[in-house]
């Protein structure tokens, strides 16, 4: 320790040194860094142990306050996993979004795959299948219930067709394959869907575009819940602000447990609305295998990534910080003294 | 230690709390500020601690121009300067020992200095026995010798009081008063303002007489 240093018995000769560098190198005379670094670890530390235990002598209040934060959190993230699941049906529209050449019933099998090989290979192309002139008979047969009727025509009336699955769906790349497609040696008609996939994508947008707007108001509500809650705790804590001004906290002071404050209510919510999420999904998850079952289809919902979910804590935590920022510094400027 | 040079002091509404004050207290002086209600006592104690600026003239504290202090600056200042409440304003929500030791956590010291410093400052207004206990559990008169011990536990170089034995009787104001003298024994300039004409004649220091805001007596009180 330092020569420098006030004893108890002795008032402090440190009137006038009122800059803050001032205080602080008086004050580094009589301390370490590292205790100073304690002191404010300490500090810390007891501002979030002394948050934590006001929320949780007030379990009703802050459970519910935790819980709007929740339900306010989990609608726009399940909503966002609802389409990102639908959006892993990307196999499925790729197969509604195919294009069928059909060849000229002169084409063999040969000149078939031939041409199957050199579409594969386009850049745009995720997947090329030839079906022969008797797969495709053999096909419609089964599926048409017409089986013997056609059995009774002289000549296969079904050309052979190459079914094109694009590597995007997009519809000016798709317009773009179409006609280099149809333009292709024996290629007799090339048949696209557009009408379908330019109502898919609006739909997808329409639902992108919802989501983002409800996020908006959800985050503009939830900084609203946060801070009329923390403004509470403030009212509650008047007299404590102010007697710590005085005797020379500064804002960072005052503020600093109603920020631990906001980021507890952040991080409880953020794992409330993660449970929320993944109780919720899983429950939905019997009804939708069972409808895509009717439609033939394995699909099923995934639950919450964990990568979403640390996202989804993130923000919660973040949310409850700032919305707290916001209330502390609204109030601390009308609190006197100043 | 403090100068006020032709200090004035208006609000907003027309009302004036003080009008071109002027006068100086050395440093380890004990002197009271006494006047009727609205003579403008607590206004001074106010622009002392910073929560107002004067209107007019020049008020330094050791050199620094209130005036023109910064906000930032402000916090740093109020951590040189004991303050003692005719409320009290302790926080009925935590010990005694917590009440005290708030101005040191503030400062961030370290625990054990604050442990010491703070059994210091109980003992040196007789409640070290008391420091596990709430407030609400004290009387009136302990009530207020808590708050005077947070007022000197980080040993400011002035300590200001308002109206600190306005709620007690005779015996437990002239405990309060014995216990502001021995502070300023050790060297702390004390300022204390007060309309207790008896007590403050009993003890023969230079008292200011302020009356609707002008100062009209300066002299040791009779």
């Amino acid at each position: 320790m330092s020569s420098a240093r006030v004893t108890p018995d002795q008032p402090g000769e440190r009137v006038g040194a009122t800059t803050k560098n001032q205080v602080q190198a008086t004050l580094s005379d009589t301390r370490g860094f590292r205790n100073q670094l304690r002191a404010w670890l300490e500090n810390h530390r007891a501002s979030c142990v002394d948050s934590t235990s006001r929320l949780v002598r007030q379990p009703l209040g802050s459970f519910f306050t935790c819980l709007v934060m929740a339900v306010a959190l989990s609608l726009p993230m399940g909503l966002a996993l609802l389409l990102e699941n639908v959006s892993q049906l990307g196999g499925s529209w790729q197969r509604a979004a195919q294009i069928s050449l059909f060849l000229e019933l002169d084409a063999g099998d040969t000149y078939g795959e031939l041409l199957r090989d050199k579409i594969a290979e386009h850049e745009h192309v995720a997947e090329a299948q030839w079906i022969s002139r008797e797969q495709a008979l053999t096909e419609f047969q089964e599926q048409s219930g017409l089986g013997e009727a056609l059995r009774e025509l002289p000549d296969n009336p079904l050309p052979g067709s190459i079914l094109v699955t694009p590597e995007v769906i997009d519809k000016d790349a798709l317009v773009a394959l179409l006609d280099e497609l149809k333009n292709m040696p024996k290629v007799q008609q090339a048949q696209l869907d557009l009408m379908w996939i330019e109502r898919l994508a609006a739909i997808l947008q329409m639902g992108e575009q919802f989501i983002f707007g409800l996020s908006v108001l959800l985050i503009a509500a939830l900084l609203l819940v946060v801070g009329n809650t923390i403004r509470l705790h403030i009212e509650n804590r008047r007299t404590e602000i102010e007697v710590i001004k005085l005797v020379g906290g500064t804002d960072g002071y005052v503020r600093r447990p109603f920020l631990y404050m906001g980021v507890l209510y952040g991080l409880v919510g953020g794992v409330m609305a993660w449970l929320l999420l993944a109780y919720g999904l899983n429950w939905l998850n019997d009804s939708v295998v069972q409808l895509a079952q009717l439609y033939g289809s394995e699909f099923s919902l995934s639950g919450v990534p964990i990568e979403d979910g640390f996202s989804l804590l993130l923000g919660a935590v973040l949310l409850g910080y700032i919305g707290a920022w916001l209330a502390v510094a609204r109030h601390l400027r009308e609190l006197s003294p100043r | 230690m403090i100068r006020f040079e032709q200090v004035a002091k208006r609000y907003p509404n027309g009302h004036v709390g003080l009008h071109e004050l002027s006068f100086r207290v050395r440093r380890g002086e004990f002197l009271f500020v006494t006047g009727h209600s609205g003579a403008g006592k607590s206004t001074m104690l106010r622009l002392l601690l910073a929560m107002e600026r004067p209107s007019a003239g020049k008020l330094l504290l050791a050199g620094q121009d209130l005036a023109t202090i910064t906000n930032s600056q402000i916090p740093f200042l109020r951590r040189q300067i004991g303050v003692v409440f005719q409320n009290h304003q302790l926080l009925f929500d935590r010990s005694v020992f917590a009440n005290v030791a708030l101005p040191l956590q503030i400062l961030g010291l370290p625990q054990d200095e604050i442990n010491q410093r703070v059994s210091l400052a109980l003992e040196r207004v007789s409640l070290k026995d008391k420091a596990l206990q709430a407030p609400t559990d004290l009387s009136t008169g302990q009530q207020q010798r808590v708050g005077i011990a947070r007022a000197i536990v980080h040993q400011p170089a002035l300590l200001l009081a308002d109206e600190p034995t306005g709620n007690l009787d005779p015996r437990l104001a002239a405990e309060i008063m014995s216990v502001f003298e021995d502070i300023n024994q050790l060297g702390t300039t004390v300022l204390i303002a007060s309309h207790d004409l008896a007590l403050i004649a009993r003890m023969r220091h230079r008292m200011l007489t302020l009356q609707r805001g002008r100062l009209i007596g300066d002299g040791e009180a009779v």
